[in-house]
């Protein structure tokens, strides 16, 4: 279980840690390390040096701003993201993995990697997160959709580092409801599926809505939200849940490509009847 | 006391009790030793290159590279292997025997991916894992096979060319008339095909195993995880070229074996030789990768053209099956499978009639190795499975069907169709109380009450045997010029200089509570206190205490390890009260051991401690009259030797083993219908393994075995892709269940005394996979007969195929 | 590149070599001979290497050497009482015979310490949420849930 040879850098500042990740060829960052070092063990990537930020203090912590955005630090870990009570972020974040790895693992790490099976990326996507990205160039601010560009891509370049996310307040009338098939009782993911409901007068007025752990989560589902659009909030709205048939999955070592998929639908109508639920209660 | 008192309960102080383990202090307060534990001065690390490949030629092997990592310490080819090593010793015979299996590759062929390639070493783990990585060998893909039925077609490529076929042994075992009972019997239920997954125990502990040479006296002493030591002994003498007698293996804390670990000569093999090569101590520390790769699966075998006839009332009369049992590319155990599961031919039930034609056979993948329940859990799990699936079909009721063709409690002992005789047992009582735990009755009203919810509940029976004892003149089934026959154990206690009891056994303890179980029966019979018998750690070939079929497989202990201990101490007994009947003037039947003293029976204030016992042999034998001083050295070895004889080759008829422990599981299993999810609700078990030594290691046991079978049926799956990779290397993929992925379970047992073993305990632990079996059932009872389950793996994609019908077509009632 | 690091471990300061790429795991094993913390897998699963660091519950295969550099550490070996008894909780462990092998236990008895130390409610579902990053293969997990929830003095 030895890691190939690398060089350890700790900056003290993000911007020294953009620095060092500009100049040194193959260096990539270090957050928690919860997958990175197992895939350095594994001998699946041989970066030639670790940028440490997980103790740069501005990375770390989640503040409120005054219009109510929540503001994550990259490098804040899950645990300290569950202690925020109440948001859907700490509800996630206060279940995941195990207890050692929410002390180490962080919701940038978690967002840079985008796996496939990963529970963020859906989850930030419906909740219009946006995320802060500083490079030798500057500091640049994308949406989620832009953010995240396939399996184990996202708009992260050599060089830059993710800062913050920060999740814009929900309005009133939203509900979000997630749910995810899982191999054992709480373990790595099969299928997800996030929904976010805009809910006025009983009826929908904006849906968005996010598979994950299929092909290229997480995967925006543009037809099921033009249809949620403008629905009255019933349990039947579950139905266009099988709008999700066709999508795109893999196969892996716990299912096929085909049951993935089944399921991604499966999830998504129970998380459609779970927000109606929560919206007319 | 004697042995025969201490088989009654009334005159025991701590056997039978549930006594605190002396193991546990030092693991507690992480003061143990296991493998990868120990300091050892001016060690070397070594790193095994292995094959991406399933099977490939070798074309080039280019080191140069890694002889300019720093702290590079040398290597050792395949070329050198081939030179210095004979191929290890193969059981079974011609055209089988014409494998050849050496610690790297050989033959210039990779025959499984992740197979060992060049071993490289460095002075430190970073030097090796650098130097491994930087060692560049050039292959040519070979055909490959992976699927044992597609192996033994006429145009499969061949894993080892020079045998003439992927067929490592092929026996027909025949008993009884099954043609007979299928013309005539009321009902035949045919099955296409069955399989049984790959798993393995995966023991937490991967292998870690350090060699040293002693050029000064030519000795290699290894140290590590060896199950079984004399045996790993022998077949490093065989491997090395080197007498056994300079050769020592030891071990101290063990991380888990489960019978995996029985083949750790293999790597052994390659750090002896870049030990003695390099003059300095050499540890490979295995990764849970490789553990994945090599360290042992369980094995995978198809069950085809299966046929059970039974009679109008529920009566089965027999089966007969043909099986391919997967041993991946090395029989490295095998094939001693294809007969180990004779065993239990008739399984729990009074079978008269089994035709089964066997066969081991090679594919490019890992070598498989005894794991848990090793090979009868296999067949038990296939009857099992063929008594549900023909009481589902035929409308039998479950519990009702299994009752009726259990083997009976006045039956016992009970001989089976192959002349193997089952000790004792009650596994009628066993089911309902099993049948209690899970409230029976209540599951199958919630049964009722869920449907249409979306959830469906199923309640599964499991019952299954634990053979234990083996008598190893089974292996002459597979090859009768085998030299083996009946099983032994060794056990040393000795009386020290200060009077202090030492035993020390021939077996190996991997969590299993050895020391613990030793010092109850050993401090029973000298009327000592628990606390003041020492019990060694670990094994070690250098001591007297083996025999060769020393050490911990095949659920023996209770019975082969405590025999020798008790025979051993029976001998000590004996020298104290000659020592004590001269010392104290009686004739040495008057003496009696208690309290820490021999003393004259009824007449308590003649007594001596037994620290002077000691003293006058250790440091006065002059007080003794010579001929007690000659006799007397307190220091007593035994072995305990089952009674066995021979099997009858003829007709593969004979008792296979000593003692059958009993395990009847129920479970009630919630399942959703959209996603094939399983949940379990409830889970119990009612485990019969004779008069006990120690309860809460027996139940300790019992939820250990349960939980590798619950884990293997739902989450455990050794799966080779279409290009022969293992997909589940590592704990990411291989998903070993968590706290959180089980219930409680219910624990109940029942107590039927051997009558052929020493203190009426029968061997237990390997459990017999009645998990798998009790899922599956639980499964099919969900699906009612719509799917049947053929399958001992069942994650929630094929439970929900399952519900949509899977395999349904696979099952004719014939009549 | 290897350099000397310090660490307090078990309250007393060490200082050692650690390459860049050393793990935490060996270097408590390797420089400092602990034998808490275990390897079990390779992919941060086992739980094995459970340890304290700076008194946040980590795997220490998931952490490098020098990121402890200055830091505490504490490991199975500080659990027991001062005389070197064992302490409630392995008492516990030991009474309900929660470990076999005793491979995992090291680890197990961190993530249970620091679970009965966080004020957190102790029933069966939520120490069994609490044991899910650390793997046993001996003992089945119903003995050492027995054993946690007894050492918060529930009755299991």
């Amino acid at each position: 279980m030895i890691l190939p040879p690398l060089q350890y850098l700790r900056p003290a500042s993000p911007a020294e840690a953009v620095t060092m990740l500009s100049e040194v060829d193959g260096s990539v960052v270090l957050a928690g390390g919860q997958t990175l070092l197992n895939m350095l063990k594994l001998d699946l990537a041989q970066p030639s040096a670790l940028v440490d930020v997980h103790r740069i203090d501005g990375l770390r912590g989640v503040r409120t701003a005054d219009d109510g955005t929540l503001v994550v630090g990259a490098a804040t870990t899950y645990a300290s993201l569950a202690a925020v009570r109440g948001h859907p972020v700490a509800d996630m974040a206060a279940g995941l993995v195990d207890r050692q790895v929410r002390n180490r693992g962080t919701i940038g790490g978690n967002c840079c990697l985008n796996d496939p099976t990963n529970n963020f990326p859906p989850l930030l996507s419906a909740l219009g997160a946006r995320f802060r990205i500083l490079g030798a160039a500057g500091e640049r601010v994308l949406p989620a959709d832009e953010f995240f560009l396939g399996t184990l891509a996202t708009a992260v370049r050599p060089g830059e580092l993710l800062t913050a996310i920060e999740i814009p307040p929900l309005p009133s009338n939203a509900v979000v409801a997630h749910e995810h098939l899982q191999v054992g009782a709480d373990s790595w993911a099969l299928a997800r599926a996030v929904v976010r409901l805009d809910v006025t007068g009983g009826v929908v007025v904006d849906a968005r809505v996010f598979l994950g752990a299929v092909y290229g989560s997480p995967l925006r589902l543009p037809e099921v939200e033009r249809h949620l659009a403008g629905a009255a909030v019933t349990p039947s709205l579950a139905d266009v849940a099988g709008l999700a048939r066709d999508v795109d999955a893999a196969d892996d070592v716990h299912c096929s490509a085909a049951y993935r998929r089944e399921m991604a639908e499966v999830q998504l109508r129970r998380a459609l009847l779970a927000a109606v639920q929560r919206s007319t209660r | 006391m004697t042995t025969e008192q201490i088989a009654r309960t009334a005159t025991r102080r701590f056997t039978g009790k549930p006594m605190p383990r002396k193991e546990d202090d030092r693991l507690l307060k992480a003061q143990g030793e296991f493998g990868d534990d120990t300091p050892v001065a001016h060690l070397g690390y070594l790193a095994f290159v292995r094959s991406p490949y399933a099977h490939a030629r070798i074309t080039a092997i280019d080191v140069s590279a890694a002889e300019r990592v720093d702290g590079y310490l040398g290597c050792l080819l395949p070329e050198e292997v081939e030179t210095l090593t004979d191929p290890y010793m193969e059981l079974q015979g011609p055209p089988g025997d014409a494998e050849v299996d050496r610690c790297l590759a050989s033959g210039g062929t990779v025959r499984f991916s992740g197979e060992p390639v060049v071993a490289v070493a460095g002075d430190s783990r970073e030097a090796a894992r650098d130097a491994a990585a930087a060692v560049v060998v050039e292959y040519e893909p070979l055909p490959h096979v992976v699927d044992a039925r597609e192996a033994v077609r006429e145009d499969a490529p061949l894993v080892h060319p020079q045998i003439g076929s992927n067929i490592a042994f092929d026996t027909l075992y025949d008993w009884g008339d099954i043609e007979f009972a299928l013309e005539k019997a009321d009902h035949v239920v045919e099955v296409d095909e069955l399989h049984f997954h790959r798993f393995s125990s995966t023991p937490l502990e991967c292998s870690a195993i350090t060699v040293e040479y002693d050029a000064g006296v030519d000795t290699f002493t290894f140290t590590g995880g060896f199950a079984t030591p004399q045996l790993a002994t022998f077949n490093l003498a065989v491997a090395l070229r080197h007498p056994a007698n300079k050769l020592r293996v030891l071990s101290k804390d063990f991380g888990g074996s489960f019978g995996v670990k029985l083949n750790t000569h293999i790597p052994a093999t390659a750090a002896a030789l870049l030990s003695r090569k390099l003059g300095r101590p050499v540890r490979w520390t295995e990764t849970r990768s490789e553990q994945h790769l090599m360290g042992g699966h369980g094995n995978e075998r198809w069950f085809r053209n299966v046929k059970m006839a039974l009679q109008a009332d529920g009566t089965v009369l027999g089966l007969t099956y043909d099986a391919l049992d997967d041993v991946g590319a090395y029989t490295r155990y095998e094939p001693l499978g294809g007969v180990i599961w004779t065993q239990v031919a008739n399984a729990c039930y009074q079978l008269k009639h089994l035709k089964v034609r066997y066969r081991s056979v090679y594919t490019n993948k890992g070598p498989v190795h005894p794991n848990r329940g090793y090979s009868r859990m296999q067949h038990l799990w296939l009857v099992e499975r063929m008594m549900d699936i023909a009481a589902h079909r035929l409308g039998f009721d479950p519990v009702e069907f299994r009752l009726h063709n259990y083997v009976q409690p006045d039956q016992y002992p009970y001989t089976t169709v192959n002349g193997c005789v089952y000790d004792s047992g009650d596994l009628p009582l066993s089911l309902r109380k099993a049948l209690d735990l899970i409230d029976y009755p209540g599951a199958r009203r919630l049964q009722k009450e869920v449907a249409g919810t979306g959830k469906r509940i199923g309640i599964g029976i499991g019952s299954t045997l634990d053979s234990g004892t083996n008598n190893f003149g089974q292996a002459r089934l597979v090859n009768a010029h085998l030299p083996f026959g009946g099983n032994t154990e060794g056990g040393l206690v000795k009386l020290g200089a200060d009077g202090s009891v030492y035993a020390t056994t021939g077996g190996v303890a991997f969590g299993q509570g050895h020391e613990t179980t030793v010092a109850q029966v050993v401090a029973d019979m000298l009327g000592v206190g628990y606390d003041d018998v020492h019990v060694q750690r670990g094994s070690d070939s250098a001591l007297s205490a083996q025999t060769g079929f020393s050490g911990s497989y095949a659920s023996q202990f209770a019975v082969t390890g405590i025999g020798a201990i008790l025979n051993a101490t029976k001998r000590l007994i004996r020298e104290i009260s000659l020592v004590a009947a001269a010392t104290l003037g009686c004739t040495p039947e008057e003496i009696e051991l208690a309290d820490g003293t021999a003393r004259v029976a009824g007449d308590p204030g003649r007594a001596l401690p037994l620290a002077a016992v000691a003293g006058i042999v250790h440091f006065s034998p002059a007080d003794l009259p010579a001929d007690v001083a000659e006799e007397v050295g307190l220091v007593a070895r035994s072995v305990y030797r089952a009674p066995f004889e021979l099997p009858d080759l003829e007709r593969k008829y004979g008792n296979l083993t000593l003692t059958y422990a009993t395990q009847i599981h129920a479970c009630v299993v919630e399942i959703d219908e959209e996603t094939g999810h399983t949940k379990l609700l409830r889970y119990a078990m009612v485990d019969d393994c004779g008069t006990p030594i120690n309860p809460m290691v027996i139940e300790g046991q019992v939820h250990g075995a349960t939980v590798h079978g619950i884990s293997a049926a739902l989450f455990e799956h050794f799966a080779y892709d279409g290009d022969g990779q293992l997909a589940a290397g590592n704990f990411y993929d291989y998903h070993a269940a968590t706290a959180l992925d089980l219930p409680s379970f219910a624990y109940g047992n029942v107590v039927s005394p051997s009558p052929f073993t020493p203190i009426g305990a029968k061997g237990m632990g390997e459990g017999g996979g009645a998990p798998l079996h009790a899922l599956s059932a639980a499964i099919q009872d969900a699906l009612g007969d719509h799917g049947m389950v053929l399958e001992s793996f069942n994650p929630p994609e094929r439970v929900l195929a399952l519900l949509r019908g899977l395999d349904a077509e696979k099952v004719k009632v014939l009549r | 590149m290897t350099r000397d690091i310090t660490v307090t471990v078990d309250g007393k300061p060490e200082t050692a070599a650690a390459q860049d790429r050393t793990l935490l795991v060996h270097w408590l094993r390797d420089a400092l001979d602990k034998r808490g913390p275990k390897i079990g897998c390779d992919t941060g699963n086992c739980g094995a290497c459970t340890v304290r660091w700076d008194g946040t519950l980590v795997k220490s295969c998931m952490v490098l050497a020098v990121q402890a550099d200055g830091g505490t550490v504490e490991t199975a070996a500080s659990l027991s009482e001062e005389d070197g008894s064992l302490n409630p909780l392995q008492q516990s462990f030991k009474d309900h015979h929660a470990l076999q092998c005793g491979y995992c236990t090291s680890g197990m008895l961190m993530t249970a310490t620091d679970f009965l130390g966080s004020g957190e409610e102790v029933t069966e579902e939520t120490t069994r949420r609490a044991l899910k990053g650390n793997i046993c293969r001996c003992t089945g997990y119903h003995n050492i849930v027995c054993a946690v929830r007894a050492a918060a003095g529930e009755r299991p």
